[in-house]
């Protein structure tokens, strides 16, 4: 077969644009049509929610209005994310025969030249099915699918820099403490380009690198292409789309528990009245273990060293109530601790809760 | 009939194209839903947005948009209709119930046939639907799966 695939380098574009322009060539795609691989950036920073998220409950709408950063909602899953020049989107669309059925297979072929880019640049970067890319247990890209049109779309990017401070900042938290656990995670599970090299290659030699992996993995020929006025116009059409109101405001109501970092990584939070009073949650669960614990609330725990023993106490451990209240006891009784009207089964029953995905 | 893991139910329509299932309930009334090997290639569905009731869709026109894990795609119709009841109770109440029951509970909507005979002559059944079921699942090596949690 002689079938070649287009490749379109848009360079950097307007947020929105950043966005529009692979939905546009998704719907725009005709039987005859080649497949495309567009790159871009975004010349500034936005921020970006997925197809049913409610705008309102995900984004701090009014943290980004006061810096200037524009809110687009793409037709493609997931969640919020903070989006700036430091990624190099790479955005496949395809004709739905020329992928694999199989979510997990077409991940695969997806992930697989963004992973051998990172490689070649010296970075040892691996695909964390279903769909992440890992250096190290820590994501330095993830990737979504959707179908639109008579297309198959797969989106990812090459992460040169991200601003994980912006990023944490720019959610919509039920508290300070949970951000600030959010950005510590960000730290800890994420990582760049920069901080594997410890310098960014040209961005025209990656783009060429990515280009010949794509090529060369495919087995297709991949050849600059030419974006076509039917593809102008219908992205102009969505321009108009994703910039109105009515677009980004639509009733979500996707609603997902807490924060997830990466494919085995999640910050989420809870609040749980006790007799004693109420007790707060923060935690990070890694491959389902409580991985980092936060505690507080209004009651009262004698010694004041006690709180800070708990939350070590839990790491490691399965969300399960009946483990967590045997070693939160222990701990009680190892130091003694006090604390009227909350018992250890209260602060297991709130991790518990915490950790259990909710509608 | 079950090939290679995926129910292929013989007394049901399905549109070649769309991975869809369609049952009459009437002279001009259906009911519709994801195929077991819809289900299994989108995974576990999170949410689904339906189009309002009493709207009339035209054919390749979309019904519903579902999102899974890792997709997001279009429940589309292979026929003029008028969207008489969605699921979304079911969906609120269980978003992979889809995933569980795809010809049953997670059924997504009922319409009417604005053309029934146009609607049947869209749709595949009997022997010749599940050789295409058949053919689709081996030409595509996918093996069914259903939700157990």
């Amino acid at each position: 077969m002689s079938r070649t695939i287009r490749l379109i380098d848009f360079g950097e574009v307007s947020p929105l644009r950043s966005q529009t322009v692979y939905h546009a060539a998704a719907y725009a795609l005709r039987e005859d049509s080649p497949d495309t691989i567009i790159l871009v950036s975004s010349q500034t920073p936005y921020v970006c929610i997925g197809y049913h998220q409610d705008l309102e409950k995900e984004v701090d709408l009014a943290y980004c209005q006061a810096h200037g950063l524009p809110v687009y909602r793409r037709e493609v899953g997931g969640g919020a994310v903070y989006l700036d020049s430091g990624q190099l989107f790479t955005q496949w669309v395809f004709h739905r025969d020329h992928l694999p059925a199989s979510l997990e297979a077409r991940f695969d072929l997806y992930i697989r030249p963004l992973v051998e880019t990172y490689q070649t640049l010296g970075i040892a970067a691996y695909h964390r099915p279903i769909n992440d890319i890992h250096v190290a247990g820590k994501k330095i890209g993830g990737t979504g699918a959707a179908q639109m049109g008579i297309s198959e779309v797969v989106v990812g990017s090459l992460m040169l820099t991200f601003d994980k401070a912006t990023m944490a900042r720019v959610l919509k938290v039920p508290s300070e403490k949970m951000r600030d656990k959010i950005f510590e995670s960000l730290e800890q599970y994420m990582t760049t380009m920069q901080e594997q090299l410890g310098h960014l290659p040209p961005r025209q030699e990656l783009k060429e690198l990515y280009a010949r992996k794509c090529s060369e993995i495919l087995g297709v020929e991949v050849q600059p292409g030419v974006w076509t006025p039917e593809e102008e116009a219908v992205a102009a059409e969505l321009d108009a789309r994703f910039a109105s109101e009515e677009w980004l405001y639509q009733q979500g109501r996707l609603r997902q528990p807490g924060v997830k970092i990466h494919t085995d990584v999640q910050v989420v939070e809870t609040a749980l009245k006790a007799p004693g009073g109420l007790i707060r949650v923060v935690v990070r669960l890694r491959e389902g273990r409580i991985d980092d614990l936060s505690l507080s609330g209004d009651f009262t725990m004698l010694p004041s060293f006690a709180l800070g023993a708990l939350e070590q106490a839990t790491r490691g451990l399965l969300a399960k109530r009946d483990a967590l209240a045997t070693r939160l006891h222990e701990v009680y009784q190892r130091l003694g601790i006090q604390s009227p009207g909350v018992t250890p089964g209260d602060f297991a029953e709130a991790i518990v809760a915490a950790a259990s995905p909710r509608g | 009939m079950i090939y290679y893991g995926c129910d292929i139910p013989e007394n049901l329509y399905y549109h070649a194209e769309y991975d869809c299932w369609v049952r009459f309930d009437g002279p001009d009334t259906a009911t519709m839903g994801m195929t077991d090997l819809a289900q299994t290639l989108a995974g576990k569905l999170l949410f689904v947005r339906f189009k309002e009731p009493g709207r009339v869709i035209k054919a390749g026109r979309i019904a519903a948009s579902i999102e899974s894990g890792k997709w997001i795609g279009p429940f589309k119709l292979p026929f003029d209709a008028e969207l008489l009841e969605t699921n979304e109770a079911g969906f609120g109440q269980d978003s992979a119930i889809a995933n569980r029951d795809p010809y049953g509970a997670g059924w997504l909507v009922r319409v009417r046939l604005l053309d029934p005979t146009a609607a049947r002559a869209a749709l595949l059944s009997g022997e010749a639907a599940t050789a295409f079921m058949q053919e689709k699942i081996e030409r595509q090596n996918i093996r069914c799966f259903r939700c157990a949690d």
